[in-house]
């Protein structure tokens, strides 16, 4: 066990300084190692490749300057796949959050049962998310889904005559939600909004907490007579940390989506490539199509967008513990 | 500006109670001081008073009208609190301006960033701001406007406190041990600047503090409370030196009141197994207890009423206290005296000590005071 | 309380939406293809007997069989007698829904296989996980040397590249070496956790240092000061970053399967739920959901026993 210390005979020819560094260095080497082969050596092995056109099994490669970097620029398919993308985490991070945040104050503010729904909530956090894909998958067939079944309950009903969506469904058919164009890409950010919004909630009710109740008291003898004031007086200032924490995670995940997106069409991301996210494209490109050389550059835009966004959030953070 | 009553105030919280039935008359103007120890329910009737709990029984009356059902925000009352509450992400400025913003602009001139292009919005504004600026004048934070409170200390804070509470014109000031978070230079100085301040508003201050020195030299009345009820409400003078319960001298005073075990036997006012006066219009009682204030005891011979050893003495410069251990008391007496008598103070020195029974202060065995009429005194001896 | 009535309804509205697929899952594990198709049986299902074809089509009676049953029937003709196996068949092959469904999500593939693959793959992860953060973290929070500053700065950039984002030179990398469809391809990229290391470091820092000396002064190497007094005193930091990694490996699609193509043998839970959908039969939906459901099971299971703990642990990983 003592390999990081010299034996007891050797004498104080070793100071405590020397003995800390070496023992430092050993107990970080590990790390280091596994740092630089698994995080930093593939950032720039995908950014060296991506100016190639290499194939895993060929020989060799050639150089191709930017030329895939202008195809992500130019081609309808990456534009289309910049497009969902985009769609996804700017509608799932608003949304997602917000639910979140209502979810806790709901749950703050009522007496009981709250246990009970903090775990309901929590529940497609846990949930593979694979599966549950498949699940919703059937809930959205066409005619033996129990979406749509239960659409077809409100047809003769009040329903029909006050939202045209029902209207129209009833007389024509209700939409084939995964196989339409229009649809495909919300029913993603559906599910990725139902599967989320339960960790930001958790995040939210831990912030909650932290919030001092004088300031409340103190609200209601200014007069802020109604919730909204006191939220946005109060409460809404004092999650910032927390916010900022829970939309640079919430993005991050948002980017990542591939599960449901597979699930739901293993070939082709939906009717049109309406679902074409970046991971599905690096996947799709890189290891199904064996295209190193865009789905390298693919990866390195990924990255830059996640790094960018992170780095947003630390110089918030930082912002508001200098100025708080 | 208005009166404030207080009736017949119960709170129990679940089967403990803590108000046990307080009822208050309070004049424009006042500045009154709930003070007592901790727990005695003083922090809770000031909540009750701004609404911020509801009692369980009672009422309060603002200007004629009772504001049961009311609730704190519409009850035109100002709070300092003792943590001062300040909002942490607005400037001082904008803390300041919190109450008048809520009460003065509609709800669409308060909307962010497109509120202030609301009709009528800008106007109200340079008039808020011109309001914040005098109250930040008022109390010498006009340079700090612009800063957070994270940036400010201690006692910067509790003026941006004082600022926002008086930034409106309110019935009533309530005030909740406001200084208590302050070292004790800075209290003593804004102690001043708060009794200051009171004189020149003319407003009507609700003070609540555990520290009778604060309630001595800043109220025009002081009411003690202990134990959920209030013993006495009068001026400081009165409270000191006429108090009603055992309870208020023992509370009001620093030093702590001597407290003497005495006797009434015929007529007779016995003290240590000699008489000291003769008292009429009160039964004979055993269980008495006599206050006898430090400064009310006088140095005198060996033939005095109480003798002893002086066993701890504190020089403070303008006086002198002396802990004298006098045999058949179970406590020490406690003696103010010039500077001068030094030499006769000295550790182990045998003291006698005298007092003008009028100066005394009697209570029965439940401490209720007595005023016996004194028909003959025994003369107090004169320092020597 | 009266007045929260709209709450609890907006909130009990929220819970039925967030239910809603968790309970047609196990619904339909325990439904008939029939009942699935048509919607029906409430939510147990009316687990009526049902057939199942395929067992019947397995057992149905080539010439042989018929001829060596007819004694068994006598006197009827050899179509009579093939009816009559076929009957005897569909009796043998009858059963209840449920067991149907269940019975047929272990056997069709190896489920249980799956099953220890994710056990082997998430407990590697994590312990290999510890091994590494937790003696760097220790150097990181307590030990001074030269340098120190420099690795925590590449902590803290590492922290911007999510494992996910490289999986395509990772998978370049690892195919070179010929190590895809293995279980090393599963568990080492997953290794090395930036993030483990920076939460055990901000715990770590927490420890008085008068403690870390009485352990020197009384022998201890700096290895056995981690192992023996930092790892204790962390137990519940520890905690939380076990429920991440385990949640997050079990759930983990994508990287399963990228780097795990042919065996089989290999699959984890995820990968094996999606070779059953791959199967695209509609009548095989009931077995499906069965998968699901057993692959859904065991994190739910172990988050509904211990709540606090996980919900804690979530909130402490978050708060940093």
């Amino acid at each position: 066990m003592a390999v990081t210390e010299l034996s007891v005979a050797a004498p104080a020819s070793r100071s405590v300084e020397a003995s800390q560094r070496r023992t430092g260095w050993f107990l970080t080497a590990p790390a280091l190692v596994l740092m630089g082969l698994i995080l930093l050596g593939p950032v720039l092995v995908a950014l060296v490749l991506s100016f190639t056109d290499y194939a895993l099994g060929n020989p060799g490669f050639n150089w191709v300057g930017l030329e895939n970097y202008e195809k992500l620029l130019t081609r309808s398919t990456y534009e289309k796949m910049f497009l969902a993308t985009f769609t996804y985490v700017v509608t799932v991070v608003p949304i997602s959050v917000g639910l979140g945040l209502g979810a806790a104050l709901l749950i703050t503010s009522v007496g009981r049962f709250r246990d009970l729904y903090k775990t309901i909530y929590f529940l497609p956090v846990m949930a593979t998310l694979l599966a549950m894909a498949i699940a919703w998958e059937f809930m959205l067939h066409p005619t033996i889904g129990m979406v749509n079944r239960m659409l077809e309950t409100g047809c003769g009903t009040i329903l029909e005559s006050i939202w045209p969506f029902m209207a129209k469904g009833c007389e024509g058919g209700f939409p084939l939600w995964l196989g339409d164009q229009r649809y495909a890409i919300w029913v993603v950010c559906f599910v990725g909004i139902w599967q989320g919004f339960g960790f930001n909630m958790v995040l939210y009710l831990a912030g909650l907490t932290s919030v001092h109740r004088e300031l409340y008291h103190a609200a209601e003898m200014d007069g802020a007579k109604s919730a909204w004031e006191r939220f946005r007086l109060v409460t809404w200032p004092a999650l910032g940390p927390t916010t900022v924490f829970v939309v640079t995670i919430s993005c991050i995940r948002a980017f990542q989506v591939f599960d449901t997106i597979e699930a739901f069409w293993p070939q082709g991301a939906g009717p049109n490539k309406s679902a074409y996210v970046m991971m599905f494209a690096i996947f799709e490109k890189g290891v199904q199509q064996n295209l190193i050389g865009i789905g390298s550059a693919i990866t390195v835009v990924f990255l830059a967008f996640v790094m960018f966004l992170t780095l947003i959030q630390r110089w918030l953070v930082e912002r508001k513990v200098h100025y708080g | 500006m208005a009166d404030l009553h207080i009736d017949g105030v119960v709170k129990s919280f679940g089967e403990t109670p803590v108000l046990k039935g307080i009822s208050l008359d309070i004049q424009h103007g006042e500045f009154i001081a709930l003070v007592g120890p901790s727990g005695c329910g003083k922090s809770t009737l000031l909540r009750i008073i701004a609404g911020l709990e509801t009692q369980t029984a009672g009422d309060i009356v603002i200007a004629g009208r009772s504001v049961a059902g009311v609730r704190a925000a519409d009850r035109n009352l100002s709070m300092v609190f003792q943590s001062y509450a300040l909002y942490p992400h607005l400037s001082v400025a904008d803390n300041i301006a919190v109450p008048l913003r809520m009460r003065t602009l509609g709800a669409a001139q308060r909307l962010p960033l497109v509120g202030r292009w609301m009709p009528g919005a800008a106007e109200r504004n340079r008039d808020i701001a011109a309001k914040v600026r005098n109250a930040a004048r008022t109390l010498e934070i006009e340079p700090l406007l612009e800063r957070k409170p994270g940036q400010l200390s201690g006692g910067q804070r509790q003026r941006v406190a004082l600022g926002r509470a008086l930034v409106r014109e309110p019935a009533a000031f309530l005030l909740d041990e406001p200084l208590s978070n302050l070292d004790a230079k800075l209290r003593v100085q804004t102690r001043g600047e708060i009794a200051e301040l009171h004189r020149r508003l003319g407003a009507t201050f609700i003070y609540v503090t555990h520290d009778q020195v604060e309630a001595m030299t800043m109220s025009t009345r002081i009411a003690v409370m202990m134990e959920g009820q209030i013993l006495q409400c009068d001026a400081p003078d009165i409270v000191y030196e006429d108090p009603e319960d055992i309870r208020v001298a023992e509370f009001i005073g620093s030093p702590k009141i001597n407290i003497l075990p005495a006797d009434l036997r015929g007529g007779a006012l016995r003290l240590l197994d000699r008489d000291v006066a003769r008292l009429a219009r009160v039964a004979d009682q055993d269980g008495i207890r006599m206050g006898l204030r430090p400064e009310a005891l006088r140095l005198s011979g060996a033939d005095a009423v109480l003798t002893g050893i002086v066993a701890h003495h504190e020089n403070l410069g303008s006086e002198i206290y002396a802990q004298i251990e006098v045999p058949g008391l179970a406590e020490r007496v406690v003696l103010r005296a010039d500077p001068a008598a030094r030499a006769r103070l000295g550790l182990g020195s045998a003291v006698g000590l005298d007092f003008d029974i009028c100066d005394a202060l009697l209570f029965d065995r439940s401490g209720k005071r007595l005023r016996p009429v004194i028909e003959a005194a025994r003369a107090a001896h004169q320092v020597a | 309380m009266i007045r929260d009535w709209w709450k609890h309804l907006i909130l009990i509205l929220g819970a039925v939406i967030v239910i809603a697929p968790f309970y047609m899952m196990l619904s339909y594990s325990l439904k008939s293809p029939g009942e699935i198709d048509r919607g029906e049986g409430g939510f147990f299902g009316r687990q009526e007997m049902m057939v199942d074809e395929r067992c019947v089509a397995l057992r149905d009676p080539n010439r042989d069989e018929v001829e060596a049953a007819a004694e068994r029937f006598p006197g009827l003709t050899d179509r009579a007698v093939r009816d009559a196996l076929i009957a005897e068949a569909e009796a043998e092959c009858a059963m209840r829904p449920a067991v149907f469904n269940y019975t047929m999500a272990f056997t069709q593939a190896p489920l249980l296989r799956y099953l220890l693959n994710g056990v082997i793959v998430t407990v590697s992860i994590f312990v290999i996980q510890v091994l590494v953060a937790l003696p760097a973290a220790y150097a990181l929070a307590k030990l001074r040397f030269w340098g120190r500053e420099t690795v925590f700065a590449l902590v803290l950039f590492c922290l911007l590249i999510p494992v996910h984002a490289i999986a395509l030179p990772l998978y370049i990398m690892l195919a070179k070496l010929g190590l895809t469809n293995t279980y090393a391809a599963l568990v080492v990229p997953w290794t090395i956790s930036v993030f483990g290391i920076f939460l055990m470091r901000q715990f770590f820092m927490t420890v008085p240092d008068d403690l870390i000396d009485a352990a020197r002064m009384d022998g201890m190497t700096e290895l056995s000061i981690v192992w023996r007094v930092m790892l204790p005193t962390a137990v519940p930091a520890l905690l939380a970053f076990a429920i991440f990694s385990v949640v997050a490996h079990w759930n983990d699609y994508f990287w399963p399967r990228i780097v795990v193509t042919g065996s089989r043998e290999l699959f984890t839970p995820p990968l094996g739920l999606r070779e059953f959908k791959g199967d695209g039969d509609g009548s095989f939906f009931g077995p499906m959901m069965a998968t699901a459901t057993v692959i859904v099971c065991p994190l739910i299971v172990a988050f509904l026993l211990a709540q606090k703990r996980f919900i804690e642990g979530i909130t402490l990983s978050g708060m940093k």
